[in-house]
């Protein structure tokens, strides 16, 4: 039974601790200990930093890094907003057309990004965006399951605090500030982690819509470091490792909050 | 008559509208409207005398692309693609989160480990498997080297490229849609299996008759959401085959992807987009069936 455990967990980590021991050995080590296989490919004799200087130093890694997080903690910010306040709409007032309207953002979710990529290039070239950031960040700010995360989340925050702040007289947005924010945290977390890994992970519409190097984000500058620097196996190892590390230092810890975000989805039904 | 504006308790609605309205038009402009341009797109062609203006076609594209042999290609590959790995990754999920569910000691540590591959983006768990299924120096030759079996070709043959491409995938995609069903496992109650295993029930037959049914709103979620991904599936075949060896991995979004970026055949390209979301909704639409007759018997 614990076989069963152990032999998945290895699968699991194996591929990602060969990727972490060999890009901590100089290059003509790597493939030296793996044919014959010898326990020595997993375990570096000599630690080598090399690679992780090089990738930032010569071969501009850092500026995909860099793009990957404005991007994405632009998105966060913007994202958290725009779906918020729709969320508060949808939970807190009545109004004509709330039901269909909401029916309506849940489908967008249904919409693959992949199908919607090549018309969408139109859509971003008519406005002049193509090889901009704003071609990376708008299109990926409205996202229909933050928007039903919000909503749910707010519907089941009593009314009575808004109905009190009211006959003291609050304006609305006073209310989403003072009252509903406060209580937020798990959703803007969910709703923050959904954002930030749909546009870490993102690699379709980045190559299409952006062609610069300036704007090369992180799988994208990865699918390039392997076309052109083949052979540089350390450095394309510590490249993945660095575009791995960042998503689960922010993932590992935050779990149960993803796990609420993805599992609300699912329970849409 | 209530009073215009105001509903029943006297919120102001066109506030509501307001706050909406910054998402609906991002949803509308960004999701909503390349849809319709997709279908209108693939009814339209360039013009070879004027470029850059577009004549109305009808139906012309389709046409030409039912009468490419290449399409009946890539449309037998993708079908034969998620035959396979649609039922594959579900069982594979519901595996994982029953070990997951699992109560001793060291499961958290366990489950920290299933988790691990949700950190990575699937663009590098191809890079990283492209170069352990390397046919000359990869670790997996090596390690089956080392318990006798030859070293096999992978990516680079016909036979074996697409399956390696169902591992790969399988591989990076399984914790994520583990997720789901651990949960619904979570919510069955243990009064209800505690009181079948009284009643003499071995642990299978718990299984298939309580557990099963109670969790049909996660699987079929999953179910249907994971075959609309791998229908669409796009990333391995760019990175590590182009679509080959000989077309064995040319998938129908791929040949979309060719047409329309490597060919300059954006009619050609659309279509082929419509003829897939439609596959997709047909798909879909058969699972559903199927799971709500399952749900009657």
């Amino acid at each position: 039974m614990h076989l069963l455990f152990c032999l998945v967990g290895v699968l699991f980590v194996l591929p990602l601790w060969w990727s972490v021991a060999s890009s901590l050995r100089p290059i003509d080590e790597i493939f030296k200990f793996t044919s014959p296989f010898s326990i020595q490919a997993l375990i570096p004799t000599r630690l080598d930093f090399s690679a992780y200087v090089n990738i930032f130093v010569d071969k501009g890694f850092g500026r995909a890094v860099s793009n990957s997080l404005l991007v994405a903690v632009t998105t966060v910010i913007g994202g958290l907003i725009i779906n918020g306040l729709a969320g508060y709409a949808f939970a807190v007032f009545q109004f004509p057309g709330r039901r269909l309207l909401f029916f309506v953002t849940g489908l967008t979710f249904l919409v693959p990004f992949e199908t919607i990529s090549i018309p969408l290039y139109g859509v971003i070239k008519a406005f002049g965006w193509i090889d901009t950031y704003a071609a990376l960040i708008v299109p990926g700010l409205a996202n229909g399951v933050v928007i039903f995360l919000f909503r749910q989340f707010f519907a089941e925050i009593p009314p009575e605090l808004a109905e009190a702040a009211r006959l003291d007289g609050a304006g609305w947005l006073t209310i989403l500030w003072k009252i509903y924010l406060p209580l937020s945290k798990p959703v803007i977390i969910s709703g923050g982690l959904l954002l930030f890994l749909f546009q870490w992970e993102a690699f379709l519409w980045p190559l299409i819509s952006t062609r610069s190097e300036e704007l090369r984000v992180i799988q994208v500058a990865l699918a390039g470091f392997q076309e052109r620097y083949e052979t540089l196996w350390n450095e394309l190892f510590a490249a993945s490792n660095v575009a791995t590390l960042i998503p689960l230092l922010i993932l590992l810890p935050l779990q149960r909050f993803y796990i609420q975000g993805v599992t609300a989805s699912g329970f849409k039904g | 008559m209530g009073c215009r504006g105001k509903d029943m308790t006297g919120r102001s609605t066109w506030i509501a509208y307001l706050l909406l309205l910054p998402a609906l038009i991002c949803l509308a402009v960004f999701r909503l409207y390349p849809i319709a341009a997709a279908v209108f797109g693939s009814l339209v062609t360039e013009s070879a005398i004027e470029p850059g203006s577009q004549i109305f076609v009808g139906i012309q594209n389709y046409l030409q692309l039912f009468a490419d042999p290449i399409f009946w290609q890539s449309l037998w590959v993708t079908l034969k693609l998620n035959l396979v790995i649609n039922p594959l990754q579900v069982f594979l999920a519901l595996l994982l989160a029953v070990m997951a569910n699992q109560r001793f000691r060291a499961i958290s540590f366990y489950r920290l480990l299933f988790f691990i591959p949700l950190g990575v983006s699937l663009p590098i768990a191809c890079i990283l498997w492209h170069i352990m299924l390397d046919p000359n120096s990869g670790l997996l030759n090596s390690l089956l080297n080392l318990v006798g079996i030859p070293s096999q070709p992978f990516l680079i043959s016909e036979s074996q490229a697409l399956w390696s491409i169902v591992a790969i995938a399988t591989w990076k995609g399984v914790s994520f849609w583990m997720i789901f069903l651990w949960a619904g496992l979570q919510n069955v109650p243990r009064e209800v299996l505690e009181a079948a295993t009284i009643d003499g029930a071995g642990r299978f037959r718990r299984f298939l008759r309580i557990t099963l049914p109670l969790i049909r709103r996660p699987l079929l979620f999953v179910l249907v959401t994971d075959t609309a991904v791998n229908f669409l599936l796009f990333v391995p075949m760019f990175l590590l085959t182009r679509g080959g060896p000989s077309y064995s991995t040319n998938v129908l979004m791929y040949e979309a992807y060719k047409s329309g970026f490597v060919y300059g055949d954006m009619g050609r390209s659309l279509a082929l987009v419509v003829v897939l979301l439609l596959l997709v909704m047909v798909t879909v639409l058969i699972q559903f069936r199927l799971f709500s007759r399952e749900a009657e018997s």
